[in-house]
């Protein structure tokens, strides 16, 4: 019995040191001179394929449909209106369904980023590769240059070999950090993104099978001041912020209206600064290159 | 496969701010429906939700609270009424109709129908048109799908049928559609360009929601989460020279713990100066008249594949 515990108990210690080992932090971080804090503003560009995936009702697809005709407008004006330049994580299909407003946001200078072909990744290696081809192809046709950045589980060997340097889906640091493969291979820079600090956890009904009484239903002024608090904690120490957006949900003139708000108290502190992924990912490879690729 | 179909049932882009424009020269136009039912969940209104005191309450105290907080503001609403509930209280509805309100369906029972087959749905239409046609002394002109508390979703049920159906009935708007905030169209058949005015409805300003919701003992009684919300969209709304919807239901609103709520509400959008209010058929003829679809429903052509391997 007690042999068996241990045994447990060794495995499990190698499980956690070989998925830390695929982790690399970066020592002695910092921003480029006058730089405080690194503001990513990212919208999850999904609209209804995610609620069509889950073969939800008409209704719900029509929620999410929002987010297109309405919602992505709004935001790419409120980033605008602001000098920020954000990254929409776009599934492939998107392009299909609002190319213009895709074509605004390239016009706008947003970076346009890998969110998935259909918004999954398949299990199956040939038509998972297939999925990413498609969604580069449909991205660079939108876009006018391939897409370098993605949200989402795809292998890092294949993004790697489809030119892509960064992924933003993970939490195991602050700060952005470098992620591999368990092999520890195939490098890419991961840019942290926090469901914390995501709007779908506080205005998203039905998220993923949410019961009733676990409703999201939040009204503005709270999730104010939870972006608000997230973004000074990290201001104070010379952090990152990801900032996760649905234009679905974001795009409500409710909602942009409190974001309006966000970024006018961002702006009135020094040092902050609001590029796209690819500019931080960018930075962090030129100026702390990973031990190895 | 149109690229529309089972994807989106609109076009590609909402109507700018700057492209709005509301009569005698309003800023922002302000709808509010007020929903009747009683039922609980998809099911719709059962002998169970008919005996509850609080059914009782919505039909008469309740009712009346929130028709004279809209009297006090000289705003008007229109009423999203199951056919079963004028039946049980005609009286409300002439007195409702009285006071310059529109009476609209919200179905027969407030069931959910989106599962059903053409024939019942049309049947369920037909039946409920001719009820409030006979108590209203004129055939509706919209039709509503809302949601209940115990639905599964927030945003109300419809079937591939429902808006060919309404069409045929003869309805002239559907009450709750999401894809927007300003009214737009839903598409039933994107060769054919059929479709129908679509008001917007969003649960965020729904009072059911927020008071005791999904049931009670949930501890989830957040009016003045409701109330924030309401006053977000609205002043965000109305600096852009949009459009807010809000939705009440008497049963749930009325009692005093949550009607100052809507008082207070209430008393700032009467505050704000240029307000258009309008019912459904009213909106329906501005948007014939200033929107229509031969020229406002804008479906590009598809360049929707499909692919193996892809969802189509």
């Amino acid at each position: 019995m007690t042999t068996a515990l241990v045994r447990e108990i060794a495995e499990l210690k190698a499980v956690a040191q070989h998925h830390a080992a695929r982790h690399e932090h970066i020592q002695g971080f910092h921003w480029p001179e006058g730089v405080r804090i690194a503001v990513n503003f990212t919208a999850d560009f999904d609209a209804m394929l995610l609620r069509r995936l889950l073969n939800e009702p008409p209704m719900q697809l029509a929620k999410g449909e929002f987010g297109g005709r309405v919602g992505i407008w709004r935001l790419i004006e409120l980033f605008d209106s602001h000098g920020v330049k954000a990254t929409i994580f776009t599934p492939g299909r998107i392009c299909e369904l609002f190319p213009q407003a895709l074509r605004a946001a390239v016009a706008s200078g947003h970076e346009i980023a890998d969110h998935m072909w259909e918004h999954r990744v398949p299990k199956e290696a040939d038509l998972e590769e297939d999925h990413l081809l498609k969604c580069k192809a449909a991205l660079t046709a939108i876009a006018g240059r391939p897409p370098v950045g993605t949200r989402s589980h795809h292998s890092a060997g294949l993004l790697r070999r489809e030119g892509f340097i960064y992924t933003s889906e993970g939490e195991a640091d602050h700060l952005p950090y470098y992620t591999r493969d368990a092999n520890g291979e195939n490098c890419l820079v991961n840019l942290p993104f926090h469901y914390g600090i995501d709007d779908a956890m506080y205005f998203s009904f039905a998220w993923l099978a949410s019961g009733n009484e676990a409703q999201r239903l939040a009204d503005p002024d709270k999730v104010f001041d939870i972006f608000w608090n997230a973004f000074w904690q990290q201001y104070r120490q010379g952090g990152y912020l990801n900032v996760c957006l649905h234009p679905f949900i974001s795009g409500r003139a409710l909602r942009t209206a409190m974001l309006d708000r966000l970024i006018t108290r961002m702006k009135s502190l020094p040092g902050v600064w609001f590029p796209t992924c690819e500019e931080v990912a960018r930075y962090c490879l030129g100026k702390f290159p990973p031990r190895t690729a | 496969m149109p690229w529309k179909q089972n994807y989106t049932v609109s076009d590609e882009k909402t109507l700018l701010d700057r492209e709005l424009h509301w009569p005698d020269g309003a800023r922002c136009g302000v709808q509010i429906v007020v929903d009747l039912s009683v039922a609980s969940g998809p099911q719709g209104i059962t002998a169970a939700d008919l005996k509850s005191s609080r059914a009782e309450f919505g039909r008469a105290v309740g009712l009346d609270l929130v028709l004279d907080v809209l009297k006090r503001y000289e705003l008007r609403a229109t009423f999203a009424v199951p056919a079963v509930i004028a039946e049980i209280a005609p009286d409300r509805i002439t007195h409702i109709l009285e006071r310059g309100h529109e009476i609209a369906a919200n179905g027969l029972k407030h069931e959910d129908t989106s599962k059903l087959e053409r024939q019942d749905e049309a049947e369920r239409i037909g039946l409920a048109t001719e009820i409030l046609r006979r108590f209203t002394g004129r055939a509706p002109a919209g039709w509503f799908l809302l949601p209940r508390q115990k639905d599964r979703f927030a945003a109300g049920a419809i079937s591939p049928h429902t808006v060919d159906l309404l069409l045929e009935a003869g309805y002239r708007y559907l009450g709750n559609g999401i894809a927007d905030d300003i009214p737009h169209y839903w598409v039933s058949d994107f060769a054919a360009r059929r479709a129908i005015l679509t008001l917007p409805y969003y649960y965020h300003y729904d009072d059911q929601f927020f008071l005791l919701f999904p049931v009670a003992g949930t501890n989830l009684e957040n009016p003045e989460s409701l109330a924030r919300n309401w006053r977000a969209e609205l002043d965000a709304q109305y600096k852009r020279g949009r459009w807010f919807s809000m939705t009440l239901h008497p049963h749930l609103i009325g009692f005093a713990n949550r009607l100052h709520v809507l008082d207070e509400f209430l008393a700032h959008m009467h505050s704000l100066p240029g307000l258009w209010n309008p019912t459904g058929a009213e909106i329906a003829d501005h948007w014939a008249a200033n929107y229509p679809q031969a020229t406002h429903l804008k479906l590009e052509q598809s360049v929707w594949k499909d692919y193996p391997g892809s969802l189509s």
